[in-house]
């Protein structure tokens, strides 16, 4: 069963879309950063590794099988200049779940855009890809993931300690969900 | 990671590899619906009992990541086999073991787990040298929750409907024990409340 969102998806201040070869410069600018990276899976990302990955997010735009991820460039929409990025992966088909992520330029951070981006993107994923549960992971360090994750309405589900090694130190996780019904009635 | 002798002796148990001829008494419990819910590899007939007992007896040691060590419990007193406790070595860099059991539900509510499950630590941890050890168990299974919070385990992870077992929307509960913490109580803990049985993740 494949989805095939309409784009672009608007909010009051935002608008989602795909990425375009043109979104390089602007995904560089703070994915090249140590402070956004943190607490990221990828180390700081070089101009030549953004182009590669933009190049990938140019089609990862629908579900069609298990493991397709959806990301999308965030954009404002007043100044339509791009603020950060959103995924969803599809990580079960038969118990239709997802995962979601986020990453935004710091500039950009403490005004709520991701918040507001997020809702967008789990009412894509319950309303238009039928997930029943949609969960998001982050380091326990990460305040503002965790924290956005509940205001989400999110229920912190685990909370792993020294389960792995992450970047040569004792890993600590979070794992927070939600479920279709739950996120009706919030 | 060797030089183990078997059996493993705790006060009322023998913890001892299986053996071909232990077949016909795994079967007396390995097929009940009860004992199925929670193995890796569910089996549903005869034959399966077989191969079973056959993968377990040769699970003797943890060579390397990946392998598992499976003992079965043999009550000492008149040598009925009660079930298997195992240890899996599931990552090497970061030192990472998951505990496996299961009882035949006609011995269940005696202490045996406890006592099994505590010498497993404490292989573990001493003879081993693993980090973390953790268990996974049904989200409905009040027993295996009692169980681990009375072995010093925590609550990491309570997943709502997050897989289908069988049809029907799965509940699974994670706990975990630190080597140091391990260290720390060592001795088994009394039995909280029940009604803090089911805490919230921390
Ligand atoms: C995680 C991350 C996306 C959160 O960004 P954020 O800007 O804090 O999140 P929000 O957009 O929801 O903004 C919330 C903040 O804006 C404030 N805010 C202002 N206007 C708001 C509005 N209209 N609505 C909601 N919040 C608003 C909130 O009070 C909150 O501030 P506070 O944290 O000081 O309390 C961001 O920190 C990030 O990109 N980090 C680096 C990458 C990363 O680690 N990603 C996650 C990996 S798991």
């Amino acid at each position: 069963m494949s989805y095939l969102p309409d784009y672009p998806i608007v909010t009051p201040r935002l608008r989602l879309r795909p990425f375009t070869r043109g979104d390089v410069d602007a995904v560089h600018e703070y994915r090249c950063r140590e402070d956004v990276a943190l607490y990221l899976f990828d180390p700081p990302l070089s101009r030549e590794e953004c182009a590669l990955a933009i190049h990938q997010r140019v089609l990862q735009t629908e579900f069609h099988q298990e493991g397709d991820k959806i990301v999308l460039a965030v954009e404002e929409v007043e100044r339509a200049r791009l603020v950060g990025e959103m995924s969803l992966v599809w990580r079960s088909a038969d118990a239709r779940q997802g995962e979601i992520g986020w990453i935004f330029h710091p500039m950009h951070q403490g005004r709520g855009y991701a918040t507001e981006a997020a809702r967008a993107l789990l009412a894509l994923g319950f309303e238009g890809a039928g997930l029943h549960r949609i969960f998001a992971r982050c380091d326990a360090r990460n305040t503002s993931s965790w924290r956005l994750m509940e205001r989400l309405g999110m229920r912190r589900e685990a909370h792993f300690r020294e389960h792995a090694l992450f970047k040569g130190e004792w890993d600590e996780e979070f794992i927070y969900a939600l479920l279709h019904r739950e996120w009706r009635t919030e | 990671m060797s030089g183990l002798k078997f059996p493993i002796s705790t006060k009322r148990l023998a913890l001892r590899p299986f053996d071909r001829s232990d077949v016909a008494l795994v079967s007396r419990y390995h097929l009940l619906p009860g004992v199925q819910r929670y193995l890796a590899r569910p089996s549903r007939y005869n034959e399966d009992v077989n191969a079973c007992v056959d993968i377990m007896r040769n699970q003797i040691g943890l060579q390397r990541p990946g392998d598992t060590l499976t003992l079965a419990m043999q009550r000492k007193s008149d040598n009925a086999l009660l079930g298997h406790v195992s240890l899996h070595w599931s990552d090497a860099t970061a030192g990472q073991g998951e505990l496996r059991f299961v009882i035949d539900p006609a011995h269940s509510g005696n202490g045996f787990l406890t006592e099994a499950l505590s010498a497993m630590l404490d292989l573990a941890f001493d003879h081993f040298r693993i980090h973390r050890v953790f268990v996974r168990c049904d989200g409905r299974n009040h027993h295996s929750a009692k169980l681990m919070q009375k072995l010093g385990m925590r609550l990491e992870a309570h997943y709502r409907e997050h897989a289908l077992f069988q049809g029907e929307w799965d509940e699974e509960m994670h706990f975990a024990i630190l080597d140091r913490e391990w260290q720390a109580s060592n001795k088994v803990r009394p039995m909280l409340p029940r009604d803090r049985l089911h805490e919230r993740v921390a």
